[in-house]
């Protein structure tokens, strides 16, 4: 699946610090077309950081970010207005996934996907929703197009997420642990779903800590330990045969505590 | 019942002027509220995302509004405001006379303090709106503008609702103070028909029952659009 032909993300160079807590100490990092990534590491070793300061959700100290051809390279943490505008061009290339979905609670499960189509991107209504519905159709949520939020489980609420994500057709998706605040049995539905983009070629960098799931779907896995990329290489190389004894450490302990669960 | 016909449509009777009174004072606590509802908007914006600047000039207002009497901010307009008129007016070589109507300034005067206070409401509605939305408004490229239009305003104005709703009500029994500026609403028709006919207590009650009739009114329409706003919110709704 890997094509190098061309990068869709990249990151160089990446440091950010909360006070003097130093969580990023020079990442780099590029995808490539077609590029599903697996991020892994222990919970603080700053993979969430990482993952927002891609769209500027968290504005790094130092280091470029770059998505198709915009490229920012944000100094004294914080944007300028013509780095705003880039910054707003690469989001729109994007897609996101949370943790805790962060769908619009005062908005349909359609009203939120068609959304930014709409608002952002100044697209015409009916063909939004004719994409939109389609989008639905795919994560098995057009019946529910008409119901709040609220009104849904934790899985269909992710669905609808990913199909929001989708509506921006993005270059990559970025997921953050989309399976960490649901209940066991609804995080197949979501994890099929994410395979399904995978089969099809999306680009996509996931956080997660399923670890068989990252085996299974990645082209490459990275393992990310106190904000330093210790391991990057196929699922194989890092599953199978770490390098660094951190990676190999976290592994044991991660699927000791898979079986153990 | 000689007493109850002053209340009536007949010709000795007062009730076509104090129902003309009642929708004035609809219409000064309306404008009013509006006033404070735009200007409310903006010191909440100042207040929660502004520069140093537009924080500490919506902080100073706030606090110079709350800490003044009502009645000294309309004499400040209606009294100071014509002075004030008068010299631009002059100034810039118009020919007087000028002149601010009572309307003019008693809506002006209750805007701007009702500002200072429903911009406490949606400020603290604002912050109540869940960081996650907002980042989700973000990540898709929504600007500032449109993330507030969008994301924040719809979901503040929930929580805000019932506050808003008790902000109403304090303008519209402010609207009585406008009464000093001379504009017929209902707190000045009824003092002065009270003191035609010497009937104190039966024009007093029935500008109470006016003024009891319009909010109690009003109270059921805000419950009404909280219900609806509240819509898909909650589990099982409110
Ligand atoms: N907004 C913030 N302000 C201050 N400190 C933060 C902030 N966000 C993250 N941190 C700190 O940065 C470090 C890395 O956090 P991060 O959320 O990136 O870790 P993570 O790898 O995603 O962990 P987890 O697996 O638990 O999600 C932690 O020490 C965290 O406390
Ligand atoms: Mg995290």
């Amino acid at each position: 699946m890997t094509d190098t032909s061309k990068t869709v993300l990249s990151i160089a160079g990446l440091r950010k610090s909360f006070g003097a807590n130093e969580v990023l100490r020079g990442i780099d990092l590029a995808a490539s077309d077609g590029d599903v990534i697996s991020m892994i590491g222990a919970s603080g070793s700053g993979k969430s950081t990482l993952l927002r300061c891609i769209p500027m959700l968290e504005i790094p100290d130092a280091g470029t970010v770059g998505v198709g051809e915009d490229r920012v390279s944000p100094r004294g943490g914080r944007l300028t207005r013509a780095e705003e505008a880039t910054v707003r061009r690469m989001r729109c290339q994007l897609g996101f996934v949370f943790q805790n979905f962060n769908l619009w609670p005062h908005r349909t499960v359609l009203e939120n996907v068609i959304e930014a189509p709409l608002f952002v991107q100044g697209r015409a209504r009916s063909e939004a929703v004719d994409e939109a519905m389609a989008l639905l159709d795919k994560v098995g949520l057009a019946a529910k197009r008409d119901a709040y939020p609220a009104h849904l489980s934790g899985g269909q609420q992710q669905r609808v997420a990913i199909a929001r994500a989708l509506a921006q057709h993005p270059r990559a998706i970025l997921f953050d642990e989309p399976t960490s605040a649901l209940d066991p049995e609804l995080v197949g539905e979501v994890l099929k779903v994410i395979r399904s983009l995978a089969e099809e070629g999306r680009t996509m960098l996931i956080v997660t800590h399923e670890m068989g799931f990252a085996r299974e779907v990645s082209s490459r896995v990275v393992f990310l330990h106190q904000g330093h990329i210790e391991e990057d290489g196929t699922p194989a190389e890092v599953f199978g045969a770490p390098k660094s004894e951190r990676a190999r450490a976290f592994l044991a302990s991660h699927f000791d505590r898979n079986r153990q669960g | 019942m000689e007493d109850l016909a002053l209340l009536g449509f007949g010709p000795d009777g007062w009730g076509k002027v104090l129902v003309q009174a009642g929708l004035m004072t609809l219409a000064v606590s309306v404008a009013a509220f509006v006033v404070g509802l735009a200007l409310g908007t903006l010191i909440a914006w100042g207040r929660v995302s502004g520069g140093g600047m537009a924080r500490a000039l919506a902080h100073g207002y706030t606090a110079v509004m709350r800490g003044v009497p009502e009645i000294l901010v309309i004499y400040l307009f209606y009294f100071g405001g014509r002075q004030v008129v008068t010299a631009v007016g002059t100034a810039l070589g118009f020919p007087g006379p000028f002149d601010i109507s009572g309307f003019m300034a008693g809506m002006l005067a209750i805007g701007l303090i009702s500002g200072a206070n429903q911009a406490e409401v949606l400020r603290g509605a604002w912050q109540a709106v869940p960081k996650g939305t907002i980042e989700a408004g973000r990540v898709v490229g929504m600007s500032r503008f449109t993330l507030f239009r969008r994301v924040i305003a719809p979901q503040a104005l929930v929580t805000a609702l019932p506050g808003l709703g008790n902000q109403w009500q304090s303008v519209i029994k402010e609207s009585a103070l406008v009464s000093v500026t001379g504009l017929v609403e209902t707190m000045r028709q009824v003092s002065v028909a009270a003191g035609t006919t010497q009937e104190h207590f039966l024009f007093y009650a029935a500008g109470a029952a006016i003024y009891l009739a319009i909010t109690t009114l009003s109270d059921q329409l805000f419950r009404l659009a909280e219900r609806h706003s509240l819509r898909g919110h909650q589990q099982g709704g409110m």
